[in-house]
């Protein structure tokens, strides 16, 4: 009888923690955990995706007004406040990178305004020649010769300590026509987002979306492209420059700004992984989360915190930093590898399991 | 103890039996079955839906391997500039693009010019009539076998082409209207002079996924349905390319590319890194310029400009990308255009199945049972696809049938619908309606479906 009895427990526990576990999925079903699916991707494409590419193109602007003074003026304060403006686009453009999905990837916007290497033979064969130097004529050049670095290189010079009194009538017009260039492009994919309809495609997903047909891709994808945020940079931008010991292919070195492009990219994880942006705060994952699985929450959060933390203590610009503090280079890779698999399997398996 | 087994059954039987249960309503079935039709890619099928899901390096990779990719994939994605330069320097005298993904974007298809546009993700194969000591076609002189359309700022590119198109209607048995156009090519602002007899084939920039997986084909597989001739005549015939080698110095099976005219992945990479970029490569050690006015014999004249290693990471990073996982294998509509796909006889050339060759030195490609909807075979496509330009055994009107997995992401990878070699189909239907020549009796066939079994295929096809 005993054995019998020991039996039908070991049949019975099993079936019984199967039965929950299919249950609860059912649990979830109810109408508060529903809606919370669509309010986050309505939250995370509103206030997140949109606010960013809205943000990024009034920095633009500001930029733009700001080249246009250094251009009237010459003078060091001018050239000081455009850097500080190229810097404060850079803050928005690299937390976006952790959203690098949709039209700035599919419309090629991204290696129209960010592609490294910077062609010098060619840039400096254009300051030499007598084109005009119109917005139109940057636009058809290639992409090492438009964007972020192209215009990093104009005002920080090679050296990167450039003064206003180096700056030629070619190197201002250039500048001009290379930021007028940059703002259509923020244009173009800020108004994709909105007016063009991309921001609607993504929050209604599974009902009426046809670039996400359900919810579950639309989740995916955007956990898919925090995990490849990480990728970039412990794989890529941190570990080539690293391994081959060469400062010469660190992303943004004129302006010594690596560190903090890096940081920045992986800031973008949390923005919408908490559904926040700048000032604006709606639903993010974090909430969708947290509605089953609170260590899960804090493993990311913590695991956030660790890479943040990681790269903070690299305390001097990077190209140095990768031939005079290896230790701390090694333990940022590692800490973003770590926040890489959590989102990489844990999340992703969450969002699998939880949103269809 | 014989109690114990049936507890044991019973209790397997129950979990194995809740488990189905759980798992009916999921979108995409667990990888437990390797031969399951959900698995375009075999065993290396990427399950993800997205706008990435070209780009997924295979899961069993070790962490040593996983790095070539990783290495592979940055080089797959650099920008190349002219040199010299502190990075990727190399970039030209004349080239069509200035990296792998800027035609390749996402791993996917390229984007065709818009009207007035430069020709920038598609290129221009070019020869004179004849054939080279190899078999190959015969380069122009002063152009070569592609049309650069870019070059360094003070170099003069080769020429650029206009393209227009012709609409004409067409109908469906049920009368309903659908239009196809028809390409026309115009070489303009040529530097030299070309001949006026010269042949010109213009070809789209394909996906580079699961590219390891037909590499891991064997030959013998791939010539089990061979049928030049069409002995058991049944109208289709399948011919193998064969080309040349540069590496082995020998004819062989060629796989990839539009008319089959690439042996292997490694010199498909490095040819296009040559032709392309105009970034010398041990396979390829001259300029494409060489010859030609545009050359510069300066700089790089003694070595080539990309390292073995490098090319070698490349060619690794397209061998091992995961091919995108089926969706809505099981919706009742994609059920019917499946079993209307097989009425019309797509999948005589269309393969459904195809098995990899058994690999010990590589497991992730060995022995799989994958989807490509090819047979990585020449067919006669009829007069209105043919380029009439031969490209080793390919005639003028045969293509190779061209791999249709992951095909229903190309919208949302590329943010585009243009199919075939030029991309002249806007979408899939226009695509079958080009069929002809071998495949003119399934076009005719889909033409006389109602719009139902219409809408079914193309569910079909957008499923895989």
């Amino acid at each position: 009888m005993k054995t019998i009895a020991t039996r039908a427990l070991l049949i019975g526990l099993p079936l019984t923690m199967l039965t929950l576990s299919c249950k609860k999925n059912n649990d979830n079903n109810a109408n508060g955990f529903e809606s919370l699916k669509t309010d986050v991707l309505a939250d995370i494409s509103a206030n997140v995706c949109t606010n960013s590419y809205q943000d990024l193109y009034a920095r633009t602007q500001e930029l733009s007004d700001a080249v246009t003074a250094l251009n009237t003026a010459t003078n060091d304060a001018n050239l000081a406040t455009a850097r500080t403006k190229w810097k404060a686009i850079r803050v928005t453009w690299e937390q976006s990178e952790g959203w690098l999905f949709g039209p700035v990837e599919a419309n090629s916007i991204d290696p129209r305004i960010d592609t490294w290497p910077v062609d010098f033979n060619a840039l400096e064969t254009i300051l030499k020649n007598s084109d005009a130097l119109t917005e139109s004529y940057v636009d058809g050049l290639d992409e090492s010769l438009k964007g972020f670095h192209p215009i990093e290189y104009l005002l920080w010079g090679q050296a990167g300590a450039k003064t206003a009194a180096q700056f030629t009538t070619r190197e201002k017009q250039y500048l001009v026509a290379l930021t007028q260039n940059l703002l259509k492009l923020t244009k173009e994919v800020r108004d994709v987002w909105t007016t063009g309809g991309y921001q609607t495609q993504l929050a209604k997903a599974g009902s009426g979306s046809t670039e996400f047909t359900s919810q579950q891709a639309a989740y995916v994808q955007i956990v898919t492209a925090m995990a490849d945020i990480c990728g970039e940079v412990a794989d890529s931008k941190l570990k080539e420059p690293f391994d081959a010991q060469d400062p010469s292919l660190e992303e943004s070195p004129f302006a010594k700004n690596s560190i903090i492009d890096f940081t920045n990219n992986i800031n973008g994880i949390l923005d919408i992984y908490q559904g926040r942006f700048n000032s604006s705060d709606g639903k993010g994952l974090e909430d969708l989360v947290r509605a089953n699985n609170l260590s899960l929450d804090a493993e990311i959060k913590s695991k956030h915190a660790a890479a943040i933390a990681a790269l903070a203590a690299i305390d001097v610009p990077f190209g140095q930093a990768i031939t005079t503090q290896q230790s701390k280079i090694q333990n940022a890779m590692t800490k973003i590898n770590e926040l890489h698999s959590v989102l990489e399997d844990k999340l992703n398996a969450y969002v699998l399991q939880y949103v269809k | 103890m014989k109690k114990t087994t049936i507890a044991i059954l019973v209790i397997l039987t129950a979990v194995i039996v809740v488990q189905f249960s759980c798992r009916k309503t999921d979108n995409i079935p667990a990888s437990g079955n390797p031969d399951s039709e959900w698995l375009s890619g075999g065993s290396e099928t990427a399950f993800d839906q997205g706008s990435g899901s070209f780009s997924h390096a295979f899961s069993s990779l070790s962490a040593h391997l996983l790095r070539v990719h990783e290495i592979g994939d940055g080089q797959f994605g650099a920008t190349f500039v002219s040199a010299p330069a502190p990075v990727n320097p190399g970039l030209g005298p004349i080239f069509n693009n200035v990296s792998c993904s800027s035609c390749h974007v996402s791993d996917g298809r390229g984007k065709i010019p818009g009207i007035g546009e430069s020709a920038a993700n598609m290129l221009f194969r070019l020869s004179i009539p004849g054939v080279g000591e190899h078999g190959n076609p015969v380069p122009v002189p002063g152009y070569g076998d592609q049309l650069q359309t870019r070059s360094l700022l003070n170099v003069t590119r080769e020429g650029d082409v206009n393209i227009t198109y012709t609409d004409n209607t067409y109908y469906f048995a049920d009368g309903e209207a659908y239009q196809l156009r028809t390409p026309a090519y115009a070489l303009t602002g040529l530097y030299t002079t070309m001949p006026a007899n010269v042949l010109l084939s213009p070809r789209v920039a394909a996906p580079v996924f699961g590219l390891g997986l037909l590499e891991a084909v064997s030959d013998a597989s791939i010539l089990a349905s061979a049928d030049p001739d069409d002995k058991d005549g049944d109208g289709i015939s399948g011919k193998p390319n064969y080309v040349w080698d540069i590496l082995n110095q020998k004819s062989v099976l060629g796989r990839f590319g539009w008319k089959a005219n690439q042996p292997t992945l490694l010199q498909q990479v490095a040819a296009a890194y040559n032709g392309d970029i105009g970034i010398t490569n041990f396979l390829f050690p001259k300029e494409s310029s060489q010859g030609q006015t545009q050359f510069d014999s300066a700089p790089n004249s003694k070595s080539y400009e990309l390292a073995d290693s490098l090319l070698y990471s490349v060619q690794f990073y397209v061998r091992t990308l995961q091919v995108p996982v089926r969706r809505n294998v099981t919706a009742p509509m994609v059920v019917q255009g499946k079993a209307l796909f097989i009425k019309a006889g797509c999948d005589k050339c269309h393969k459904l199945d195809l098995r990899t060759d058994v690999d010990v030195s590589f497991p992730s490609v060995s022995n799989q049972l994958i989807h490509p909807f090819t047979d990585l075979l020449l067919h006669d496509m009829g007069p209105g696809l043919a380029d009439n330009r031969p490209d080793f055994l390919a005639s003028g009107s045969e293509w190779r049938t061209a791999p249709l997995w992951g095909i229903g992401l190309t919208q949302k990878v590329n943010n585009h619908t243009n199919f075939l070699h030029d991309g002249r189909a806007r979408n899939l239907m226009e695509a079958i309606m080009w069929h002809g020549g071998e495949a003119l009796s399934s076009k005719v066939k889909v033409s006389h479906f109602t719009k139902t079994e219409r809408e079914a295929i193309l569910a079909y096809l957008n499923s895989l």
